[in-house]
């Protein structure tokens, strides 16, 4: 893309695109520290984990402030439009990542004294690699305007939602197993709920980057099961 | 180049531009433009200095024959018919397709013969039915309320703003179908503006319009469908809302996020 005649214009959204990285980054390192964290029991993380958290909401205000005011200063149009709003919607997706991963964090807090059940956070790690992986493809495709990666991480949502019903259907075998493990799951079980929503945010994110870059919207429908998303089912044939 | 446009069935075509030509003397200015101009919808008219699309206002009311070495080829079809035939009336067409400048160009006369000057070349009137008719002129300028009590006054005593709308009364006056506005909002003070940009969404109800601007965030506004020129030729048409969030060519993306040069 060449530059705009008034480099002032260049440098407004240049910014904005390297505010959207660092949010990113850390509502990365969030979801990660805040898995860890509840895998080994480490109170210390998880209590930085919430202790960044403020730093994102700052950072989101911060965007959303620039990106009105390079709305008022430069009425943008078209592709530069598309920036300010991909720029507004993303950041408000990474916010809302980084408030379920603090509550992922907050959760381990709570559950230090209880009964852990090992054989549960396995679901949970499988449901966090796909939720981690996810979420760098979308910044990657953000990153590079890359549509096609950011149609893949739409289309890959519908693992995330399977893994979250074998994860339920996992809980509840083992509090059914032994009541002593119910409150330990049942943390899990919001933990996992909020793994599936954080999915669900960077699809978010992947959907802007597709109209960003085209111009167009994703179909309101994303894919309900495996075969539907790889194109192999029709819709309407697809059980849920 | 022949840019096929997006028309809506449910739309018609008031004026029908077909492989247009013009030259400056030997200088090729208009390259085979094929467009169309919605009834009763405003089309602008967008790209850099010497794109053509004054040129191209030009042609749909024949103003071009007023210089010599300057020619169209090609049809331009109002209402189906090529008003480029040299048998057509130049003057009929001028009073069916009224043009506003970006200059206003009030006659030296009272405000109210600045109106009735144009009724009185094509209609007899007694002197009521010519007092409405320049009444009715000037409310469809929004200008009667400001004017009503000085129509004596002479037309150069008024604001630019002022001025301006009464070129748009004098157009409106002679029952036009088409209007056409090169850049008449280029001299205006913002408020002017708005009241101009006012007028022309009420105007496009009863006429169909086509304006060349300069300013893209006008040409937002006041538009039904945006034309994006590039030297002599068409570059992209469409609505305008799409033109602007999702313009197709490259170029056209350039031009209007301020990338051209």
């Amino acid at each position: 893309m060449s530059d705009h005649t008034v480099k002032a214009y260049d440098r407004d959204l240049e910014t904005l695109g390297r505010r959207i990285a660092e949010m990113g980054g850390i509502a990365e390192k969030m979801l990660t520290d805040a898995m860890d964290a509840l895998a080994a029991s480490d109170v210390a993380l998880a209590q930085r984990v919430v202790q960044t958290d403020p730093r994102l909401d700052a950072l989101q205000r911060e965007i959303e402030e620039n990106a009105i005011l390079t709305i008022a200063r430069r009425q943008p149009l078209a592709v530069d439009l598309r920036e300010c709003i991909a720029a507004i919607r993303i950041s408000g997706d990474l916010e809302r990542v980084g408030d379920l991963a603090k509550n992922i964090a907050k959760r381990t807090v709570k559950i230090v004294g209880e009964a852990r059940v090992p054989r549960a956070i396995i679901g949970l790690k499988s449901m966090h690699d796909v939720a981690a992986l996810q979420l760098k493809d979308a910044l990657d495709a953000y990153a590079q305007r890359d549509v096609e990666r950011a149609r893949a991480v739409w289309a890959n949502d519908v693992e995330l939602d399977a893994l979250e019903d074998s994860v339920f259907r996992d809980l509840l075998t083992f509090m059914m197993e032994d009541p002593r493990n119910i409150s330990f799951c049942t943390h899990l079980l919001f933990c996992s709920k909020n793994l599936e929503r954080i999915g669900d945010h960077t699809t978010n994110i992947s959907e802007t980057v597709v109209y960003l870059v085209t111009g167009e919207s994703m179909p309101s429908e994303r894919p309900k099961t495996r075969a539907a998303a790889s194109g192999l089912e029709s819709p309407i044939d697809t059980p849920h | 180049m022949t840019v096929m446009p997006v028309v809506k069935p449910e739309l018609s075509t008031k004026v029908a531009v077909r492989n247009l030509d013009f030259f400056y003397g030997d200088s090729r200015a208009l390259k085979d433009i094929t467009i169309g101009l919605h009834t009763n919808k405003v089309t602008a008219f967008i790209g850099p200095s010497g794109c053509g699309k004054s040129t191209l206002l030009r042609v749909l009311n024949r103003m071009y024959d007023l210089y010599p070495k300057q020619r169209a080829q090609g049809e331009v079809l109002l209402d189906g018919e090529n008003i480029l035939n040299p048998a057509v009336d130049v003057n009929l067409l001028r009073s069916r397709v009224g043009m506003v400048f970006q200059k206003p160009t009030p006659f030296p006369m009272s405000i109210y013969d600045n109106i009735a000057f144009g009724i009185r070349l094509y209609e007899k009137l007694s002197k009521a039915a010519l007092d409405a008719r320049v009444e009715e002129a000037l409310r469809g300028a929004a200008l009667w309320e400001e004017v009503k009590d000085k129509l004596q006054m002479s037309g150069l005593g008024l604001s630019g703003g002022q001025q301006q709308r009464l070129c748009i009364a004098r157009s409106v006056a002679v029952q036009p179908e088409v209007i056409l506005f090169d850049e008449p909002c280029s001299a205006l003070d913002p408020i002017s503006t708005a009241k101009v940009e006012e007028l022309i969404d009420e105007l496009s109800e009863r006429y169909t319009i086509a304006i060349v601007t300069h300013n893209m965030q006008q040409a937002v506004r006041v538009s039904d469908f945006t034309a994006f020129m590039y030297l002599g030729e068409l570059v992209e048409f469409g609505e305008t809302d799409n033109v602007f969030t999702a313009p197709r060519e490259k170029k056209t993306q350039d031009y209007i996020t301020g990338r051209f040069g």
